[in-house]
């Protein structure tokens, strides 16, 4: 991580602490959008602080430190596709005011199509804070056609899917036949296929940056409680048994962050190709099921007040296992089996 | 010959060219079922070979052959070691490593200039610090050294002593006092092996091999002038003994599990069970684990060359690699089915991932008990670097008088 990286991260850390944890979107979204962290990965030629896929997870991993409930990664989705599209006006609106959203996940049950003259059909799933934003990005399923598509319009609807998570507030959207204007497409044919596995290695990588983040504030926390709660005349963190637990659990994240800082080298500037993909997916699954096994020991080493709804460990547990649900349709552990073997 | 320290990279195509003309092509094969005497000429000849290219002491200090190489090119020399599955130096890893840098910092310039060209030319050292009763507590060593007029008089026993059957010398860390705190009693002293009093017993381990020894002590004259530090110093000489491979180790053994993802999928396909889902399921778990690893490796030795290494650092990386290597291995004893099970002649001198499973799993051991046993490194992570308190030294059990 660059030193300029690393001071900007440890700013956004400082003010998303001082917010608190899962802090209402209604204050965290205009912090994120009016402090500029939209921009962290745009290049400095389009105005941006140009620190790529680097800068983009450093501000993952503290949206996830601080169970953030701002849909920012959405919107940094959107944001990369734009700059990869050379969109230049839209850098400038999605950097500033306007909040396009994207899915969070491939499953749906009505593919979406994009027609030649551009009519969008069908759906996707998903989508955060889809009822404050204005365009939302989409893929059609078959992986020809990238566009945002504007929401506030006939034959689009929205429907809000309360999820166990409560620090990401998920829609689902429907479209039907809507009217797509020509300057709303980023990209058709082949170059919308890259422009999609492009963006899907992004996601990829966010929700990976995002788990690491939650796993190491999880970890933080549930050691402090040890440290503090006392039973049988001494603080818990001098058993052994929980102490033992908390150093495999500390281990799991420190090769988590060594693979998501030595994967993000490796993509560098290439987060197209097979080999950012296969990083990616290697990274999502590691990371996303590290942070669901701190999650569940966190709860289980708070004992009861783990289970009440005042304190912060179901939060971390609820984001960590809808953190493992997101992503690709197909199964992770499949696809990277599938890619070593092929290779072989 | 001539070497000077410059792009790393440069060396990485130096060192794979050098590699691939001289790792011996048919070793796997020869070191299959052979007896250890064999095994110790292949790992003579291939040392020579070594020392020759410069490539067997890139972390000497610059002066001696091979030395003065950055921790980055010596990182090098390792992936590409692992890389081109050349043979491990079992045999003279203590020499190399822990006899090597703990006499460069610590050795007076008589020991210095008695063993360090020795090593170059093949002795073979090996570990005196654990005991039958000083195994994860190593403070607690109860071998005797007593010191009359010009040398210590040593009596006790060592254990888990890597190779000492074929050593020159052993690295030896012996009490000289028993008032006090029981690290402030120790001295370390170099033991030739061949001075009478000193009996090596090869242990048979569950593996068909004898790599390990026990070493008897009776009344063994050390000279004074082996001793290394002052006397009760041992403590601290000791621990730059322990660190002194700095993570490269594992940078190599990590690296050539990656390689070695190969043949777990080789061995799915020649069993034929490349489609089985549960299997494909656990291979899909592993490698990521593999690959992170890998990273965290790579990113402790980064963390030492810039001198940002943190206590607990190494213990993660350790107990990562060692909770990888016991799934990896499990993954090929699963895989190899009961076929697996029918007893097969082992490799000497490969790495951890042979592809003789039964073996390796039980090979894996080493990794989870020696250097630190895995227990200890949760201790060291949870008390050093999560900052929770240590055990209390107190302690009863119930119904106990005291």
């Amino acid at each position: 991580m660059t030193p300029e990286l690393a001071e900007l991260r440890d700013s956004a850390r400082q003010v998303l602490a001082a917010e608190g944890l899962a802090a209402p979107e209604d204050k965290t979204w205009p912090l994120a959008r009016d402090l500029g962290w939209l921009l962290v990965a745009v290049p400095e030629a389009q105005g941006g602080l140009g620190q790529g896929l680097a800068g983009a997870c450093a501000f993952h991993v503290e949206m996830g430190r601080s169970l953030c409930a701002a849909p920012y990664l959405p919107a940094m989705l959107a944001m990369e596709a734009v700059i990869h599209a050379g969109r230049e006006d839209w850098i400038e609106r999605l950097g500033s005011t306007a909040l396009a959203t994207a899915s969070l996940a491939d499953a749906t049950d009505t593919p979406l199509t994009i027609s030649d003259d551009k009519v969008v059909s069908g759906a996707v799933t998903a989508v955060p804070s889809a009822d404050r934003a204005g365009h939302v990005l989409v893929c059609s399923a078959a992986g020809d056609a990238v566009a945002l598509v504007p929401l506030a319009q006939p034959g689009v609807t929205l429907r809000f899917r309360e999820s166990w998570d409560t620090t990401r507030r998920l829609f689902d959207l429907r479209f039907d036949g809507v009217a797509l204007d020509p300057s709303w497409v980023l990209a058709r044919g082949d170059e919308a296929r890259v422009l999609g596995r492009r963006l899907a290695t992004h996601r990829d990588f966010a929700l990976a940056a995002d788990a690491v983040g939650g796993a190491a504030a999880a970890l933080e926390m549930t050691i402090e409680y040890l440290k503090t709660r006392r039973q049988f005349g001494r603080p818990l963190a001098l058993f052994q048994a929980l102490k033992h637990r908390c150093a495999d659990l500390k281990a799991r994240i420190a090769a988590a962050e060594a693979l998501l800082a030595d994967s993000i080298v490796r993509v560098g500037t290439r987060v197209h190709g097979a080999e950012a993909e296969r990083l990616g997916k290697a990274v999502k699954h590691f990371a996303t099921a590290a942070y669901a096994a701190v999650a569940e020991d966190m709860l289980q080493l708070h004992g009861g007040i783990g289970m009440t709804a005042e304190h912060a460990c179901h939060l971390f547990l609820k984001r960590a296992l809808l953190n493992e649900q997101l992503g690709r349709r197909s199964s992770y552990e499949l696809d990277i089996a599938d890619a070593l073997l092929q290779a072989s | 010959m001539p070497r000077m320290s410059g792009d790393p990279e440069t060396l990485r195509a130096d060192v794979r060219a050098w590699l691939q003309r001289n790792v011996p092509a048919d070793w796997r094969a020869a070191m299959t079922g052979c007896d250890q005497d064999a095994f110790v000429r292949a790992q003579r000849a291939w040392f020579d070979k070594l020392v020759q290219a410069g490539y067997a002491t890139p972390h000497w200090p610059a002066g001696w052959p091979g030395g003065g190489r950055s921790l980055a090119e010596q990182k090098v020399i390792y992936e590409e070691i692992a890389r081109a599955d050349a043979p491990r130096l079992i045999l003279f890893f203590v020499a190399l490593y822990h006899a090597a840098c703990t006499l460069i910092e610590w050795g007076s310039e008589a020991q210095k200039r008695e063993h360090l060209p020795g090593i170059l030319q093949g002795r073979v050292w090996c570990q005196g610090f654990s005991e039958p009763n000083a195994g994860s507590d190593l403070a607690a060593v109860r071998t005797r050294a007593e010191l009359r007029g010009e040398h210590y008089v040593v009596n006790g026993q060592k254990i888990w002593s890597t190779l000492a059957q074929h050593a020159d010398h052993c690295l030896l860390l012996v009490r000289t006092d028993t008032a006090g705190p029981p690290q402030a009693g120790l001295t370390y002293l170099l033991l030739d092996m061949r001075a009478k009093g000193v009996s090596v017993r090869p242990i048979a381990q569950i593996t068909g091999d004898d790599e390990f020894s026990e070493i008897f002590l009776d009344e063994v004259k050390v000279p004074v002038a082996n001793r290394v530090g002052a006397q009760g110093q041992g403590w601290a000489v000791a621990q730059s003994t322990l660190a002194s491979e700095r993570g490269l180790t594992l940078v190599e053994l990590s690296h050539r599990m990656r390689y070695a993802l190969s043949r777990i999928t080789g061995l799915m396909r020649e069993r034929g069970v490349e489609a089985d889902a549960a299997l494909r399921r656990d291979l899909g778990r592993l490698a990521p684990k593999v690959d992170a690893t890998c990273a965290l490796a790579d990113q402790y030795l980064l963390k030492r060359i810039e001198g940002t290494e943190a206590p607990g650092d190494a213990s993660i990386v350790k107990l990562h690699y060692a909770r990888t290597l016991r799934d990896f291995t499990a993954l090929g004893l699963r895989i190899a089915g009961l076929k697996g099970q029918y007893r097969e002649p082992f490799i000497r001198g490969g790495g951890m991932e042979t592809g003789n499973w039964p073996f390796d799993f039980m090979n894996s051991y080493n990794w989870t008990i020696a250097g630190g046993s895995d227990e200890i490194q949760r201790n060291i992570i949870a008390e050093r670097m999560l900052g929770m308190p240590r055990e209390p030294k107190d302690w009863r059990l119930s119904g106990e008088r005291t």
